[in-house]
């Protein structure tokens, strides 16, 4: 019982720090009386974008982790979206500008894209867990390596936008793009949620899973579509944003342990805020200028990431 | 007339790999059995152990035999059916994220399912409860599985084993670290499974611990079965050579119990 009660007050927590994050977002800007369509049109997208790349992005880290029995995976590294990122620059640079109120359509069709090859590599029976994550990390390293010979060969001011794009960017979503984020990162967070048994169980290996009940194809096959689908609305909607699918997992796995229950909902709600801070600083803290939202991600994860591995001894 | 469990030609060869690591072999199980493997290094035991549970497929190329439970194929069952009659308990647990002692045990209610919104039924807590009490965890429950030794990691799997539902249970090396007071627990501890109807299936090193506490053996040298029988018929000087011509063996009883062990002879 004692347990039920500090499992609700840890969700009472994270939601009403993310509430506080979300309304300071919201009051902090280039204009300080900022009028009602500054709030809906700007800010709105934004800060509700925010939150669910930050959701998604952390709730897939875990999952990974979980499915890899890896502490160290994250989303970029099955390399969907390195996917996203040629289609974004090919788009780009192709001058096939189709977006969907701010997501960036050809990115979406990159990581499709990507994360179909994985998918059907992923349906061969023989093929173990560590063959699969290391095709996954080979198809990102040939995807970054397409679209840096695309950029050498571009011209600069063409692809300038796409550049942007790559270290983080969530300028462009608009409000109904932002509310098509966040249901759909809300309905994959749900579904991924619904398989916490096998993820728990995949925590100890996947030999360790299988001898416990665990249909690993089936289940490997499932999370592998729900979390690509999941990084591609993402990444679509924001760019690559790094660090936050890494990092908060770790954190919240600090707090509340390592069981899926209650880690998935709560590394949502901890990864919105994560990110909704992160762009609030980018776009506020070397004003009038703006950094790309990845940046900072960068700035702050990478160091607080050393100091719970060295520090804490999160990881081993 | 078909025995409680049962593996039929068992022949496992690696993928692409020419050389079978098992050949053709067979054993019966009854209920209430404790039955031993024992070989060297490399004879095939835990590769045994992982083909008769479904963790090797057989399917492959240069892979055959059968694994009846109560006459029915047990490999054509789903892993959860699986997991509900046979438990498998390997010989490491180092998961690489913090997990408490009774969490681990919780996990082996996997294959039993339940509600979505609750992790544990009271059905889970009773059996987490018995198992963990049963293997002498009980009192370090609340611990981080990180902080144990590796005895007690080693009750911490024997304990999710229990819980699973299973009444076979195939244990691989997992009383190798665990000390004298607890190998002698868990020993008794496993034969009154025994007698309640459980069988197991014992991977030792440690012939003199497999000797004590299992019924029947089989020697295994190089994937193939070499003896079987009773203890008493297979723990002798003769057949103990064909497993380890190397050494120089002696057996002899153990004064206090009659079962046969097993010293260093002389060397020269």
């Amino acid at each position: 019982m004692n347990d039920t009660r500090s499992t609700l007050r840890s969700y009472i927590l994270a939601i009403a720090v993310w509430i506080a994050t979300f309304v300071v977002a919201m009051k902090i800007g280039a204009v300080t009386d900022a009028s009602v369509d500054v709030l809906v049109e700007l800010r709105l997208p934004r800060t509700l974008a925010a939150s669910a790349i930050g959701a998604g992005l952390a709730v897939s880290g875990a999952a990974l982790q979980a499915l890899f029995a890896n502490p160290l995976c994250e989303p970029y590294t099955l390399g969907i979206s390195s996917g996203s990122a040629l289609g974004a620059v090919l788009g780009a640079s192709l001058g096939l500008n189709w977006m969907f109120s701010g997501l960036v359509g050809t990115a979406f069709l990159g990581a499709l894209l990507f994360a179909g090859i994985l998918y059907l590599i992923s349906l061969r029976e023989e093929v173990g867990s560590l063959t699969l994550l290391l095709t996954g990390v080979m198809m990102g390293f040939l995807g970054t390596s397409l679209v840096s010979i695309w950029l050498a060969l571009s011209d600069a001011n063409g692809i300038q936008a796409a550049i942007l794009w790559l270290f983080g960017d969530l300028t462009r979503v608009r409000l109904d793009g932002a509310v098509f984020t966040f249901f759909g990162v809300a309905a994959l967070c749900v579904f991924i949620w619904m398989r916490w048994r096998d993820l728990d169980a995949l925590l100890m290996g996947e030999e360790d899973a299988i001898s416990m009940g665990v249909e690993i194809s089936s289940v490997r096959r499932r999370l592998i579509l729900l979390i690509s689908l999941m990084i591609g609305l993402c990444v679509s909607a924001g760019g690559m944003i790094g660090f936050i699918g890494l990092v908060i997992p770790h954190f919240v796995r600090k707090t509340v342990g390592s069981l899926h229950q209650r880690l998935i909902p709560l590394c949502a709600v901890w990864g919105a805020v994560a990110l909704v801070v992160s762009d609030t600083l980018a776009r506020s803290a070397v004003r009038p200028y703006e950094l790309p939202v990845g940046v900072v991600t960068a700035l702050v994860g990478a160091p607080a990431f050393l100091w719970i591995m060295i520090k804490r001894r999160g990881i081993r | 007339m078909s025995a409680f469990f049962g593996a039929f030609g068992i022949t496992f060869t690696p993928h692409k790999r020419e050389n079978p690591i098992l050949e053709e072999v067979s054993f019966e199980l009854e209920k209430g059995e404790i039955l031993a493997l024992i070989g060297p290094n490399g004879s095939g035991k835990t590769t045994l152990l992982k083909a008769i549970s479904g963790l090797h497929s057989l399917r492959g190329r240069g892979c055959s035999g059968v694994v009846q439970f109560k006459g029915s194929d047990f490999l054509s069952l789903s892993a959860r059916e699986r997991a509900q009659r046979v438990a498998y308990v390997g010989s490491e647990l180092n998961p690489e994220f913090p997990l408490r002692a009774e969490d681990v045990v919780l996990l082996g209610r996997t294959s039993q399912g339940g509600s979505l919104l609750h992790r544990m039924s009271e059905e889970d807590r009773q059996q987490v409860q018995w198992a963990m009490e049963r293997t002498f965890c009980w009192s370090f429950r609340h611990r981080e599985l990180a902080s144990l030794s590796g005895g007690e990691k080693q009750l911490v799997a024997l304990a999710r084993a229990l819980v699973q539902g299973a009444k076979i249970l195939l244990i691989d090396e997992a009383l190798s670290k665990m000390d004298l007071n607890h190998q002698a627990q868990v020993g008794k501890m496993l034969r009154s499974l025994a007698r309640e109807g459980w069988s197991i299936v014992l991977v030792a090193h440690d012939l003199n611990l497999a000797s004590e506490w299992a019924s029947s053996g089989i020697l295994l040298k190089n994937g193939r079965k070499v003896a079987s029988g009773l203890m008493s018929e297979i723990i002798t000087q003769e057949k103990l050579r064909l497993l380890y011509p190397e050494t120089n063996l002696v057996v002899a009883p153990n004064p206090a119990t009659g079962t046969p062990k097993i010293f260093f002879g002389a060397t020269e």
